[in-house]
């Protein structure tokens, strides 16, 4: 295998070693303007090494073949001037089973990704035909080797497939976008249900309800919740625990939330997009629990990280990214949690989210797609409006939690969550 | 490799045929805190063969050089799959071209080690500023991009296309209260526009601890007076996004909306966008469909003037191309994009635009923009209110949205001095993202914009 190669090559040098190879192909559908704008076919290959060397660590990577001699003494340079290593690569261990490979992916034909794009655009179509669209079917297959000079030693097979469609409706200057999609690594993805999902959002959307500035209640569907966890995942970073920079830091065991709020990173769900064994660094994925009935648990960490902190990893390598979130079900059907509000705002989907300040927890974004509900019930769409608030306060502000979790994107599985007080501004 | 790629071009049975191939060289350290966090550098060669049947795109990308007749057959088999109609291409005239970059001091000659001690340099002043600082962040990252481009109507461009920049950041905390101070340096002329930035890291340890004791702005309209930074970054997401016609050809109601020649901003307003200024960062020769860049209007004293095409775009709108289809990189299609955009100065001094303000907002430089085409959110980095003719205090969490159409129309004073900033950062659109783009402008004022806030 070429990573052992590779692994050999730096250890001439070398007091440790990693080194990946990333193999994979795929073909992806994409429609504009209502039809079929372009297929794609990419071939890729990335090779990947990591070595510490005198106790300080140095990487490099490379897309090209031959330049085998060149990643690894490349990598072997920067370590003569590399961060210092806090961690030693990790020996073979057993990973949890979890399913990332589905033979029904390779066998989808060009011809077929058309035939799926088609028929979501014919749907919405069907409803309402000045709905200008887009959609794009994806799929790929790939390999990936990793060693490392510790014997650890894999390969993983796996694949991914994708669906997705997204309209544009303008009437004078008002452009209305609303869209569905998913992916994962299995075959199995129902297209019509995606299409059936973007109707529902447009037919809530007929009508612009008009609404007024204040504080008021805020549903945040499926899709919405990442404005809340945005400020999670950079909190519970390990890396910004370390630096000082989190606002949670020091805070394992005590009650951040609402005592209905827990979430965990799983990187386990069968077919998930950021499913699989192992993660960057070789070690066994597992499920982390972040907050447990409002308390803050776990950080996340990868090896060198938990080295400097003194703990342990938690199989979030490289970078002490989450993998799959996912926020546990409350026991508000969501028609109720509608049904609850005397004035107030769902929101899917916004703009500026991540700009400004995010790790404080402040957002202050534009709500893109969002409805109004009126009485308990939904009376149309906003407009013009920005929705401020800070993360850790709306978390210990929940008012009901919806008792069915959706995936929204491929790494978020929700319900969706109510919050009592959110500032509303609009002219 | 000429030979090679030329031979594989002429197997082609498309309509058009293009072969894109890069090879680049970058490196990059960062610093978090006390230590350094990462250090290292990369090679990356690859390709895309674009192919033209019917009206019908196919693409295919590649790592793999070997096999480069049997990616140009699968492009071709693509578009087949997909042309239906007829293929409309804007005319223009195949060049031979090669062009080298001039870097006054090299980075590729700069060793890793220097590279990382002129940002430890920048880190070490950022920690020590004072003890409300809780920790920094500053990268250090270079690319030099080779190019090559053929096409099947005898275009062969040979292109060097540098980059180099760093990233300073400081957080500062006070209990829950965490604020950052972010400045960013970057361009095309070589490692020396990086050098000497010790003033840069102390603004932003200055700005991470000032921010602590400022209140965020509260909700609401008002007058806003934009510096130079943040109406560049305007100019871009309000409104060049609007004017990137793969938006508007094939959509009648867009069209509508945009009609050479109506009036959508008021009559101060000039928006240009200009892929020929030396040095900045969306300056190229020519675009990546072999054409060359130049200097277009937008909007021309408040009233649409031109659009930003590919060669596809300008054909199917009967308009001519412009030299603004580009791509990040090997791995994708070139879309139509902006270069370098700029809002054109105007005759009000800096008194002139505060002076009859009785309450208003002084927002000053960016950290992130989006848009929509018709809503657009971008935050500043931080503001000053403006209370009876004069600046006050420092406030936090500036965040500007609102219509585009609306807001275009509400300008009403525009700054006597046009500044484009050397900053990081880019352009994010179709999944291409970041896109090295150039900005600036003069100061520019605007009567009643929403800015978020609580
Ligand atoms: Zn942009």
């Amino acid at each position: 295998m070429i990573v052992n190669r590779l692994i050999e090559k730096a250890m001439r040098k070398a007091q440790g070693a990693q080194a990946s190879l990333e193999q994979s192909e795929s073909t992806d559908v994409s429609f504009e303007n209502d039809k079929l704008k372009s297929v794609k076919s990419s071939q890729s290959t990335r090779m990947g090494v990591k070595v510490i060397l005198d106790g300080k660590i140095g990487l490099s990577h490379t897309t090209d073949s031959d330049d085998v001699d060149g990643v690894v003494a490349r990598a072997l340079e920067a370590a003569e001037f590399g961060s210092p290593a806090h961690f030693r690569f990790p020996g073979p261990q057993d990973g949890p089973d979890v399913k990332v490979f589905d033979d029904a992916v390779l066998s989808v034909t060009k011809e077929k990704m058309v035939r799926i794009g088609e028929e979501m655009i014919g749907l919405v179509k069907e409803y309402k035909s000045d709905i200008l669209l887009s959609a794009g079917v994806d799929k790929s297959a790939g390999r990936s080797q990793f060693a490392n000079s510790a014997g650890t030693e894999y390969t993983t097979e796996a694949t991914a497939f994708g669906v997705w469609v997204n309209g544009q409706l303008i009437r004078g200057t008002d452009i209305l976008w609303a869209g569905h999609g998913f992916g994962w690594k299995k075959r199995e993805i129902d297209h019509v249900e995606i299409a059936e999902n973007a109707i529902e959002l447009f037919k809530m959307a007929e009508n612009i309800a008009p609404i007024r500035s204040g504080i008021m209640p805020v549903i945040f569907a499926p899709q919405g919740v990442n404005v809340l966890l945005l400020a999670l995942t950079l909190g519970f970073n390990g890396k910004n625990v370390f630096l000082g920079s989190s606002p949670i830091a020091g805070k394992l065991g005590e009650k951040i939330a609402d005592e209905r709020f827990s979430i965990t990173d799983n990187p386990l769900l069968d077919y998930a997009i950021a499913s699989g064994k192992y993660d960057g660094e070789g070690v066994p994925h597992c499920t982390t629990p972040l907050i447990e009935q409002g308390v803050a648990k776990n950080f996340l960490y990868d090896l060198d990280t938990a080295g400097r902190s003194g703990t342990k990893t938690t199989g979030n390598g490289v970078d002490c990214h989450p993998t799959t979130l996912v926020i546990k079900e409350g026991d508000t059907p969501y028609e109720e949690m509608v049904k609850n509000i005397r004035e107030g705002l769902i929101v899917h989907d916004v703009l500026g989210l991540g700009q400004g300040n995010p790790i404080s927890g402040e957002f202050s974004v534009n709500v893109l797609l969002g409805y109004k509900i009126e009485n308990g019930e939904v009376v149309g769409r906003v407009k013009d409006v920005m929705l401020a608030g800070n993360t850790y306060e709306a978390i210990k502000n929940i008012s009901a939690i919806g008792d069915k979790a959706e995936w929204a994107g491929g790494s978020l599985l929700t319900p969706p969550i109510g919050i009592a007080k959110l500032s509303v501004v609009t002219k | 490799m000429r030979e090679r790629m030329e031979k594989a071009l002429r197997k082609s049975n498309a309509e058009y045929t293009e072969i894109r191939i890069e090879n680049v060289a970058s490196s990059w350290a960062n610093f978090r805190g006390e230590e350094l966090d990462k250090i290292g550098s990369s090679r990356t060669l690859g390709g895309i063969v674009r192919a033209l049947v019917k009206g019908g795109w196919g693409y295919a990308t590649f790592n793999d050089l070997d096999a480069i007749e049997d990616r140009v057959k699968e492009a071709c088999e693509s578009a087949r799959l997909v042309g239906k109609e007829q293929s409309k291409l804007a005319e223009v005239e195949p060049v031979v071209d090669e062009i080298t970059a001039t870097l006054e001091k090299d980075f590729r000659q700069v060793s890793l080690s220097e590279k990382k001690s002129v940002i430890e340099q920048y880190n070490k002043i950022i920690l020590g500023y004072n003890d409300k600082i809780e920790t920094s962040n500053v990268g250090y990252r270079d690319s030099f991009r080779k190019v090559w481009y053929w096409n099947s109507e005898g275009t062969f461009i040979k292109d060097e296309r540098p980059d180099v920049g760093v990233v300073i950041s400081a957080t500062a905390r006070e209990g829950d209260n965490v604020q950052q101070g972010f400045e960013s340096h970057a361009g095309s002329s070589g490692f020396q526009i990086i050098e000497g930035l010790g003033k840069k890291a102390e603004a932003a340890a200055k700005r991470a601890v000032d921010l602590l004791s400022a209140p965020p702005v509260t909700g609401g309209e008002y007058t806003v007076i934009m510096n130079p930074k943040l109406a560049g970054v305007f100019a871009h997401e309000a409104f060049g996004h609007l004017s990137e016609s793969d938006f508007v050809y094939e959509n009648e109601r867009m069209k509508e909306l945009m009609v050479l020649g109506k009036c959508l901003g008021s009559n101060i307003l000039n928006i240009i966008d200009d892929g020929t200024i030396p040095g900045l960062r969306g300056t190229h020769k020519y675009d990546d469909e072999g054409v060359k860049t130049r200097k277009n209007y937008l909007i021309k004293d408040g009233i649409l003037a031109g659009r930003l095409h590919s060669r596809e775009t300008a054909a199917k709108m009967g308009e001519q191309p412009t030299g603004n289809a580009r791509a990040i990189g090997y791995q994708y299609q070139p879309i139509v994009r902006m270069t370098n955009t700029y809002i054109d100065k105007g005759d009000a001094t800096f008194q002139d635009m505060i002076r009859d303000v009785g309450l208003g907002l002084y927002a000053i430089d960016m950290v992130g923009g989006q848009t929509s085409m018709e809503m657009f959110t971008f935050s500043a980095a931080y503001g000053y209110m403006v209370r009876d003719g004069k600046i006050a205090e420092l406030v936090r969490d500036v965040v500007l949205t609102g219509n585009v159409f609306q807001i275009l129309m509400n300008i009403d004073k525009m700054g006597d001095t046009v500044e484009c900033p050397p900053a990081g950062g880019g352009c994010g659109k179709g999944g291409q993202s970041p896109l090295p783009v150039g900005f600036g402008g003069p100061h520019v004022r605007i009567q009643n914009v929403v800015v978020g806030g609580r």
